[in-house]
């Protein structure tokens, strides 16, 4: 009775340690790829739209000192409200590092989509590849 | 037939005519005109105080251990095949194999902006290195990103510091000791030219021990500025200016071909191309908007690249740079800050009717939304240069070859 009970409770742990070990496994790599792939392509959206702000508010924000007049505050003040546009991108970069994409993960993303047009120089070499 | 040979008289006799609008005195004028826009005989700009080093230096600039964690030399980007630059639209640096568009097709990461070529650098009154002018003189001041204290007061020397501790040019990020030291502060630099300098000096200890008799000094007290020097008097010996046909026209009075000639009219006369491209380079050292389409990720990302701005901060230099100087301009195999014209022809047209260079409709929304910022800031340029016909821009490509040694 106490065997049976206790190959009972043997094969209840292999299954418990099976599952733990699947959900570790898929915490840790199936939950990152499949947030990558579900929300990769916004993310990259996200980051340019925060950097297209922040550059404005940037640019916004030198105005200012270089000339100072009302028009060019008033310009500043619509910049700094832009910069809501980056919330967006900070909420889901939170999700994204909860879903288990480390910070590499993202900055690697992030360099896809600033440097996306890269491939356009390639192709551009390649269309002119005969001149040489 | 009576009429048909009328005609034809007439069209004989007013072939010589036409010959005659570009004779001598248009010739002179042209000469005046040229010289009076700053042309100088090629040995007036040239100087090297450190001449004596040019052969040391000729050897340091094929050196890879200028490059302290890759595989790169100044030579690997400024080749002879290509006109002192690469040959490429978008610079392909450290990381990559070969040379050229191999290199490029190789998988080196890229740079956002084209390779300059060398010509006349170094040379009396020449004022501003790089394509946005980050190393320059303003009002007799040199002016870099180190502020008040330069490594010298040369400015070739202290442009010579820059692209070895640009990431991803001449040095790869991806060791601990780069990551440690990527600030954008001069004081972390330091370590990093000590760093460049030992490598140097363990690596290359025939060039070392010749730089150091020169200065006088041991080996160990080699500084990077000491070796930047060397690099400096063997670019301004090996790419100093030549005699060009253009020279030999306004000084030794020889011929230019009817449309060399043609183009030099339009170059001082209608185009106004003179009123950027001035002086002993054919550059005022000046910032100017010129909508050349953009090409590649662009210096601030997703295809912008914000040109002066980067440097000054001043929103009035948005999207501006540097007036390049046209030596061996008709060399070039692209055009443009980023590579993004594949003629002279069309970087000739890019300062007048640059909408012709583009499909609109191929364009992503943000790429037409910059384009026409850019349009919008070139108006000083659309102002200055006037309409040109095509032959008038295949008329001022042909003067621009005189201007090739």
């Amino acid at each position: 009775m106490l065997k049976r009970f206790a190959g009972y409770t043997l094969t209840a742990l292999n299954i418990l340690a099976l599952l733990i070990i699947f959900a570790l496994g898929f915490k840790v790599f199936a939950l990152p790829a499949i947030a990558e792939r579900i929300y990769g392509d916004r993310y990259k959206e996200l980051v340019f739209r925060c950097d297209d702000v922040m550059r404005a508010h940037l640019i916004a924000k030198n105005r200012v000192i270089v000339s100072p007049n009302a028009q060019n505050i008033q310009a500043l003040h619509a910049a700094e409200v832009g910069l809501i546009d980056c919330q967006e991108y900070d909420i889901l970069r939170k999700r994204l590092l909860s879903l288990g994409l480390t910070n590499n993960d993202l900055a690697r993303l992030g360099l896809q989509a600033i440097q996306e047009r890269d491939a356009d120089v390639r192709a551009f070499v390649k269309v002119h590849e005969i001149k040489y | 037939m009576r009429l048909n040979t009328s005609i034809g008289v007439i069209f004989l006799a007013l072939l010589p005519l036409s010959s005659a609008a570009m004779g001598p005195a248009i010739e002179q004028i042209l000469r005046q005109q040229i010289m009076a826009g700053g042309f100088v005989r090629p040995e007036q700009v040239y100087q090297n105080p450190d001449q004596g080093l040019a052969k040391t230096g000729a050897l340091l600039f094929k050196s890879t251990r200028l490059s302290l964690n890759g595989n790169i030399s100044c030579q690997t980007c400024h080749l002879d095949q290509f006109n002192s630059a690469d040959g490429l639209p978008n610079a392909a640096a450290v990381g990559g194999t070969g040379e050229g568009p191999p290199r490029m097709m190789s998988g080196a990461p890229l740079l956002p902006r084209r390779t300059l070529t060398l010509w006349g650098r170094g040379g009396r009154e020449f004022e501003a290195f790089f394509w946005d002018g980050r190393v320059s003189y303003q009002r007799g001041k040199l002016v870099s990103q180190f502020g008040s204290r330069p490594p010298s007061q040369d400015l070739l020397v202290t442009a010579d510091h820059l692209p070895v501790v640009e990431i991803r040019e001449m040095l790869d990020d991806g060791d601990a000791f780069i990551a440690a030291h990527k600030q954008e502060a001069i004081s972390s630099a330091q370590p990093v030219y000590r760093a460049i300098a030992h490598n140097l000096i363990v690596g290359e200890p025939a060039i070392s021990y010749q730089i150091a008799v020169y200065f006088r000094k041991n080996v160990s007290q080699l500084t990077y500025t000491d070796f930047a020097r060397a690099l400096a008097a063997f670019i301004r010996s090996k790419f100093r200016l030549k005699e060009t046909r253009l020279a030999q026209f306004v000084y030794d009075k020889k011929p230019l071909t009817d449309q060399e000639l043609r183009g030099a009219l339009v170059f001082y006369g209608k185009g106004n191309c003179i009123a950027c491209h001035s002086g002993a380079y054919f550059s005022d050292f000046n910032y100017h908007v010129v909508a050349f389409p953009e090409l590649g990720f662009g210096k601030n990302g997703f295809g912008i690249d914000y040109g002066r701005y980067n440097v000054t901060f001043n929103p009035n230099d948005l999207y501006k740079f540097r007036t390049p100087p046209l030596f061996n301009v008709a060399r070039n195999r692209f055009y443009g800050h980023s590579g993004s014209v594949d003629s002279l022809q069309g970087a000739i047209v890019a300062h007048f009717d640059p909408l012709s260079l583009v499909d609109l409709q191929k364009m992503t929304s943000l790429q037409r939304n910059d384009f026409y910022k850019r349009l919008t800031l070139s108006q000083d340029t659309a102002n200055r240069v006037g309409f040109l016909t095509q032959e008038d821009v295949q008329n001022v490509a042909a003067f621009l070859k005189t201007l090739s040694f």
